[in-house]
């Protein structure tokens, strides 16, 4: 025991640290934009291209922008993004796979066709013909993330819901008179909530990713709001000029991606150590 | 101990094994054993008595499950390796074959391990081998993989690559037991049979004391990781020196006649012609049955008989294909179920663990089925709750605690009270005892008669094993896939059983008993043959069980028998046809045919 | 199996006619014209629409353009006329499809031999190891690996050239950056899937006659440890293909992915539309492929169809 303990305790340490990091980032995505004394879009033609210095701590952009104040202000958006089209994503997930694996028959089969179909499409193509539909910005953006970004959700609740459907303790259920919706919401749903926030938690950084991405392809977030990705290719013309113009926003970006993977992988083994017991 | 000489020349000589978990406990507490040359030794215990890790911690195989403290191990004076001189076999004979990989190179590859010998040659080696072990046309059956195998032929296959490693021993961790009665009678046949012609020697562990008593010249009773009696099976069966052995004997041998308030005349539960057909699952054809009111009605086969597809349409999770359902005389609808009809049925599950939903509390589980019910009031049905764990023998604090934190044999009174909050009629109790340990099946067998005399329920109590309905129920049906093929008073279908099938089942189950269990039989065909219960072809006309009968009259491949009575006694068998017997006049007595 | 392969097919073919179909209309839905840039006067503008065919109405387009695609003719592109897109993606194709093929190669090696590696070695440290650059590797975008590995090794320490795919050096950086993600899942999946195997009791079986731990890994274990990675190959080369866009513009190699980002900033409507077309067909393709491979491989899905038929 003595082995596992000290790895748990390893584990455990390493999840504070991405929960520390997170919530850090969070506060800071808050508060830098809103009591910060620069603006992240006033030009300021007089203090172009400074270096990171006391007063400008990741220095000032081309345009004369607080290069500090706009990394904060593009990562809230990025993550205003990325929770908000999780949580979307979500929400169509769990009901379509609760559906699909509860009602059976006609209906799982419609529904899992169509999720087979739009799953096997790039689902990247989609996003970036939506935000040419619908102009750049974080709402399109939500939309098009929202195209196919339910599908594994959907896929998982589904399996987890068959799988308890046909358990035993849902079968007494049944023979006691329970009603259907009280079976699903209060017998097999709570069961299947592991796996599906897992799942929602992993859908975050996904979502963050392909926004910076698009962003970084000139087809996301339109200026002059800014995400992470934004700021990144506008200092891409400058990045062998000014690299730290560009490494200020990529490192913010890496953390907070890996923050929220660490916690993701976490909860999925702590779920399945669960399981294994 | 016994007295018996120590040989000096043993096969295997283990002496004072301590082996502990990583977490520190001690599952081995210092146990002594030997084997000797051509020799079968049973180890016997409860699951938790550490005799699985004794015997990975003689083949080494322990790692990340445990280490050995102390303890020698030698096998004929070296130390063991698997692979050379000794063997181990599992229990479960579909997990220990690699899926993806053929039955033949498996077997091979063992065999090129042991022999460093040409590829042909292993095959053919490995041909003999599954021929030794009865497996017909192996050359065929080399090609195939492992899911292709019936349950039988794979523990076979799997003893065939135990063989195929030359042991000096092999040790067979529960070999029979998850197959069906017919199975492991073949099975522990087949052992038997290899031990006297190869000369390896055997170290049987299980925890079916009949088994045991069927196979084993000497056993070991293991438990809490220790050894707590040793000696010749005769003497340890005859006259028990540990209390723990006594007991143990006497739960498995415990006889119990119900004498319940059963009510002759008032029938609760009526079917007639029940019929559900599935593509690939066991269905059933034409089952009619009746539990009186305060009955225990048993009903026994093997998997794949179609006891739980019964159980299911009975209690109305499953829609029949044909055939009605009648309670207390009225016809139940079989799109729906009114409310009140349906908890008038209620059931126990086999498996303790999946029976529970794992989000809620004993206490909530029990006044989930209340609310359903429509008792509005928190407290009473909180107090209910309650009363019911009492009642199974549980206490009031148990309300709040969630389903891991109890063992199996709770759990399966949690059940048992869940079963029983809406005041059922009848209890059905598939398999409810099957997943326990032998002496907490006795005291949830107690319990369940308790219940059943105090509240006058009526009982369908499904098993699989023919002892335990034999023991409790006053009427039996004798199912075989799909069939009921006999049905009548348990004391007259087991003493005088008609159908070949039911005569089958009778003799294959080994009792807690070496003289009697040594006399178990293995199905044998008409023609003499050893048959395989579960490799028939699917597309058969006639009786299923044609191919397993001893008595196969030529009518029984081509024609459908009917279903014969005699008084209270039905048989589905042609052997009691008029064609066969000839025109019966109304005061004929039918007696055994076989 | 033929069934569970028409089925599959099947799914395959209704999944191009939906993507073309709703990649039509919803190119024909983005506002502006490719035509109106630079003060061009209505009647010049509607000439050429008329050339195009862009006044007839929306159903007619739409008929006459599913008609071209089943001839493989993918139309003309708007900016650079005389020039079919087929032509732009036959001279672009080669290119990326090297790149994706190199990154998929490279990262299904190196995954399953550091989830093999991580599984095997007795020393915790390499485990360990293995999972943090996993994690790195997964976390970090990869265009922000790819710039950093630009600047790195291009700008600073010029080891290797920025841009262009002309000789095999030039491949290094972008095959890198392409593969990181993808051998970071293919580790992970591999190491479980191993390690799972490993745990499960034909192992202890094939212990107990006395096979050898490298042995039992070879040939037991990792063929079916191997089916889950390959279930994931399709997704992966998805990802490679839309991966490339990034890499692509970065180093600026002209392959598909930059065609593709220059079509959406000059407005190319019929270049969108057919490198969309053609890459989800691609990535459908496939899926297609590396889900009836993994049928094949899996003697239990193989049989069982087979049975069923016969």
């Amino acid at each position: 025991m003595g082995n596992t303990k000290g790895h748990l305790a390893g584990r455990n340490r390493y999840g504070a640290v991405c929960c520390a990091v997170l919530a850090v980032w969070i506060i800071l995505a808050v508060c830098v934009p809103v009591f910060g004394p620069y603006s992240w879009s006033e030009q300021n033609a007089r203090i172009q291209n400074l270096g990171p210095s006391f007063s400008h701590l990741f220095g000032t952009d081309r345009f004369g922008r607080d290069i500090f104040t706009r990394v904060w202000y593009g990562a809230g958006i990025s993550l205003l993004v990325g929770m908000a089209s999780a949580l979307i994503n979500g929400c169509i997930g769990v009901a379509v796979g609760a559906v699909s694996g509860y009602a059976g028959r006609a209906a799982d089969m419609i529904l899992m066709r169509a999720a087979d179909i739009i799953a096997s499409i790039p689902s990247m193509l989609y996003v970036i013909l939506i935000t040419l539909v619908m102009g750049a910005g974080v709402f399109s953006i939500i939309l098009g993330l929202c195209v196919a970004g339910w599908i594994d959700m959907a896929r998982i609740v589904r399996g987890e819901i068959i799988r308890l459907k046909n358990s035993d303790f849902a079968l007494a259920a049944r023979m006691e008179g329970i009603p259907s919706m009280r079976i699903l919401f209060r017998h097999l749903l709570p069961n299947a909530a592991g796996p599906a926030a897992v799942n929602l938690i992993f859908l975050i950084p996904q979502a963050v990713f392909t926004e910076a991405f698009l962003s970084f392809l000139g087809v996301g977030i339109a200026a002059p709001a800014a995400s992470l990705g934004t700021i990144i290719q506008e200092a891409r013309s400058q990045m062998i000029v000014y690299p730290y113009q560009m490494i200020c926003p990529l490192v913010v970006l890496c953390v907070m991606l890996l923050a929220l993977n660490g916690i993701g992988t976490l909860v999925e083994e702590r779920i399945a150590g669960v399981r294994c017991e | 101990m016994k007295g018996f000489n120590r040989q000096k020349e043993h096969v295997l000589d283990v002496q004072n094994l301590v082996v502990s978990y990583h977490s520190g406990i001690t599952a081995v507490r210092g146990i002594s054993f030997f084997v000797n040359p051509g020799e079968i030794v049973g180890i016997a215990g409860e699951s938790g008595s550490g005799k699985s890790t004794a015997m990975l911690a003689v083949m080494g195989l322990l790692d990340g499950k445990g280490k050995v403290l102390s303890g020698e191990i030698a096998v004929r004076g070296c130390r063991p390796v698997p692979g050379q001189n000794t063997a181990m076999i599992f229990q479960d004979s579909l997990n220990c074959l690699n899926p993806t990989l053929t039955v033949g190179r498996q077997i091979a590859e063992t065999v090129r391990n042991r022999r460093k010998c040409s590829r042909k040659e292993a095959y053919a080696r490995a041909e003999e081998l599954l021929d030794l072990v009865g497996i017909r046309s192996p050359k065929m059956r080399m090609k195939q993989y492992p899911f292709e195998l019936s349950g039988g032929m794979r523990q076979r296959t799997v003893i065939a690559a135990a063989l195929a490693c030359e042991p000096d021993l092999i040790i067979a961790d529960e070999p029979t037991t998850a197959l069906d009665a017919a199975v492991q009678a073949q099975i522990l046949l087949l052992l038997k049979r290899l031990v006297k012609e190869t000369g390896t020697s055997l170290l049987f562990v299980s925890h079916d004391l009949g088994a045991v008593a069927a196979l084993c010249g000497r056993v070991y009773i293991m438990y809490q990781g220790e050894i707590v009696e040793g000696g010749i099976t005769e003497e340890v069966f005859r006259n028990p020196s540990a209390a723990y052995t006594r007991q143990l004997l006497k739960d498995a041998g415990a006889k119990t006649v119900p004498s319940g308030p059963a009510d002759p005349d008032q029938v609760l539960l009526r079917a007639e012609g029940l019929t559900k057909v599935f593509d690939t699952r066991e269905g059933i054809e034409e089952i009619s049955f009746a539990i009186r009111r305060g009955e225990i009605f048993g009903l026994v086969g093997e998997s794949g008989s179609g006891k739980t597809t019964l159980a299911r349409l009975l209690c109305g999770i499953l829609t029949p294909d044909r055939g009605e359902i009648f309670l207390d005389g009225e016809l139940l609808n079989p799109r729906g179920r009114r409310k009140e009809q349906l908890k008038k049925i209620q059931m126990v599950f086999q498996d303790p663990y999946g029976s529970l939903n794992p989000r809620l509390t004993a206490g909530q589980a029990l006044e989930e089925a209340l609310k359903a019910a429509g008792v509005r009031d928190r407290f009473s049905r909180r107090e209910k709750a309650e009363e019911m764990l009492c009642l199974t023998g549980l206490s009031r604090e148990d309300a709040r605690r969630f389903p891991s934190e109890f063992s199996g044999g709770q759990r399966q009174r949690i059940g048992i009270a869940r079963a029983l909050i809406l005041e059922p009629e009848l209890l059905i109790c598939d398999e409810a005892l099957s997943s326990l340990d032998v002496s907490v099946q006795e005291q949830i067998l107690g319990l369940l008669l308790d219940i059943w005399k105090n509240k006058g329920l009526s009982c369908l109590f499904i098993s699989h094993d023919m002892h335990m309905v034999r023991r409790i129920s006053t009427g039996i049906g004798v199912m075989y896939r799909g069939w009921m093929v006999e049905k009548g008073s348990t004391g007259k279908v087991c003493s005088d059983p008609w159908h070949p099938y039911t005569k089958q089942l009778l003799d294959a189950v080994p009792e807690a008993d070496p003289v009697k269990a040594r006399r178990i039989k293995a199905p044998v065909s008409a023609e003499g043959t050893e048959v395989f219960p579960d490799d028939q072809g699917k597309e058969q006309s006639g009786c299923p069980f044609v191919s397993r009968c001893g008595y196969a009259l030529d009518c029984c491949r081509t024609g459908v028998p009917g279903i014969y009575r005699f008084g209270d006694r039905e048989v589905r068998c042609f052997l009691y046809s008029e064609e066969y017997s000839g025109k019966r006049g109304s005061g004929y007595r039918m007696t055994s045919q076989i | 199996m033929l069934r569970y392969a028409v089925k599959r097919i099947m799914t395959g073919i209704l999944s191009l006619f939906v993507l073309a179909t709703v990649t039509f209309f919803l190119v024909r839905l983005i506002p502006g014209s490719p035509f109106m840039s630079g003060g061009v006067s209505q009647s010049v503008v509607e000439a050429i629409e008329e050339e195009y065919g862009l006044n007839e109405p929306l159903p007619v387009q739409y008929l006459s353009y599913m008609a071209g695609l089943l001839q493989g003719d993918l139309g003309i592109s708007y900016q650079d006329p005389g020039t079919s897109v087929t032509e732009i993606i036959a001279r672009a194709w080669p290119l990326t499809a090297s790149l994706g093929t190199a990154a998929l190669i490279v990262s299904l090696l190196a995954g399953t031999g550091l989830g093999i590696l991580k599984v095997m070695s007795r020393k915790k440290a390499v485990g360990h190891m293995i999972s943090a650059a996993g994690m790195a590797a997964a976390g970090i975008p990869g265009f922000a690996a790819a710039i950093l590995l630009l600047l790195v090794f291009s700008v600073k320490l010029k080891l290797f050239p920025a841009s262009g795919l002309y000789t095999l050096s030039s491949y290094v950086l972008p095959v890198i950056s392409l593969s990181l993600y993808p051998t970071a899942v293919i580790t992970r999946m591999m190491a479980n899937a191993l390690a799972a195997e490993m745990g499960k009791e034909y192992v202890l079986f094939a212990r107990a006659k006395g096979l050898g731990r490298g042995r039992i890994v070879l040939t037991h274990a990792l063929k079916n440890a191997f089916l889950p990675v390959l279930s994931y190959a399709g997704p992966a080369f998805a990802y490679l293909l839309t991966g490339s866009f990034v890499v692509e513009s970065i180093f600026t190699i002209p392959g598909l992915g930059r065609e593709f980002v220059d079509s959406i900033s000059s407005r190319d409507y019929t270049l969108i539309l057919g490198l969309t077309v053609f890459m989800g067909t691609v990535v459908i393709l496939v899926n297609l492929a590396a889900d009836l491979l993994a049928a094949c491989l899996d003697p239990r899905i193989r049989r069982n169809f087979a049975g069923r038929e016969g």
